[in-house]
């Protein structure tokens, strides 16, 4: 048990913290603390040296963090260009694994949406053409073909004419078809 | 009147069903090629029996052994060039080719019943020719007994190409100035 004077020694103690407490005005002695000089005095390194860094980042949940971040905001107060002028493109294109990216191309597609036409018409390939596959008999061939096909097609006409078809018969025979057009992304979206 | 097709419609005819002029012109081919072939090899076994024999050989057209004998030659110069390749060589001049009516391609059976089949254009003084120009899929009478067409099948996209080249060329001449100035012209 307890000596009385012991216990009412507490009581008052206690009482007099409670007093003094409810009497400071926190706000203002928070105010008069100066806390350049108070963290001047931390040793920030040792405090760090003394931290779990490790197990502090396992209990972050990196993906809300993500999701709170509105990466458009950040990237619209990035300045691209400085960052450009500071990238080093030799560096980055010697780290570069060319084969693997050439791997990935789709080179019949690109071969595919060359305008071979206007590439013969605009440079000097058209000129390699007609001076390695040209020749007299191949331009009299070309010309009596597109010759005849064109009268075919004026004897057609008449004969529709003179029979009075308006529905002109089938093109193609049916193997011959061209396949139907590959759906573009766009068109096979919803 | 210019009624040649453009070059940009010669690649959008390939492999439609050829029509009538193209055909004709290349029946006429035909005929005199595989005319003068037989001629030549009727001229080289005269030649050839003569050294042997010493006897010279003279064909007469009224023949009925160098008739029977134009006969069977017309039939194998036509079914041997549709068997191996689907075109004489007229058709290959013309750039057409027989198919199967489905747009397949022409077997030996079907090229041989389209050979034999053939001389009926002949005897019928040519009236079956005129089916070309009114049936839907410009198909003979021929084509329709042994279940064959012909379409245009040449390389129409090169034969564009060309022309392209040839303007390009053209064009670039046209540029280049004229007068004492013009041999001095760099050309590239």
């Amino acid at each position: 048990m307890a000596d009385p004077a012991e216990t009412m020694a507490q009581q008052i103690t206690e009482r007099v913290v409670d007093l003094v407490v409810s009497a400071l005005d926190i706000n203002a002695l928070a105010a008069r603390v100066e806390l350049n000089a108070l963290l001047g005095r931390i040793d920030l390194d040792a405090l760090l040296g003394r931290a779990d860094i490790n197990a502090v980042l396992t209990k972050v949940d990196v993906n809300a963090l993500l999701d709170r971040l509105d990466i458009n905001a950040l990237l619209e107060q990035m300045d691209i260009n400085v960052l450009l002028e500071q990238v080093d493109i030799n560096v980055l294109l010697s780290r570069m694994d060319v084969s693997a990216l050439l791997e990935r191309v789709d080179v019949n597609d690109l071969v595919r949406r060359v305008d071979i036409e206007a590439v013969v018409q605009n440079t000097d390939l058209g000129a390699v053409i007609a001076t390695s596959t040209g020749g007299v008999a191949s331009d009299v061939l070309d010309a009596a073909r597109s010759q005849a096909v064109g009268l075919d097609q004026f004897v057609d006409r008449w004969v529709r004419r003179l029979l009075r078809r308006k529905e002109p018969g089938p093109d193609v025979p049916p193997a011959l078809l061209p396949p139907p057009a590959a759906a573009t992304p766009a068109e096979a979206a919803p | 009147m210019s009624v040649g097709a453009s070059p940009a419609d010669m690649v959008t005819y390939q492999s439609h069903y050829a029509g009538a002029v193209t055909r004709f012109a290349a029946y006429a081919i035909d005929v005199a090629v595989s005319t003068v072939a037989f001629s030549l090899g009727l001229a080289g076994i005269s030649y050839g029996v003569q050294i042997v024999t010493g006897h010279q050989v003279h064909w007469n057209k009224s023949d009925a052994l160098v008739a029977a004998l134009f006969v069977v030659w017309q039939f194998v110069y036509f079914a041997y060039s549709w068997a191996v390749s689907g075109r004489t060589p007229g058709m290959a001049l013309l750039g057409i080719r027989v198919v199967r009516a489905d747009g397949t391609t022409l077997d030996p059976p079907h090229a041989m019943l389209r050979a034999l089949v053939f001389p009926l254009n002949i005897l019928l003084f040519g009236l079956p020719f005129l089916l070309i120009l009114v049936q839907r899929e410009r198909r003979g009478l021929a084509d329709l007994i042994a279940s064959t067409a012909v379409i245009y099948s040449w390389d129409a996209r090169a034969a564009r190409l060309r022309f392209l080249a040839r303007q390009a060329e053209l064009t670039a001449g046209d540029a280049l100035p004229s007068g004492p100035d013009a041999a001095t012209y760099p050309k590239s």
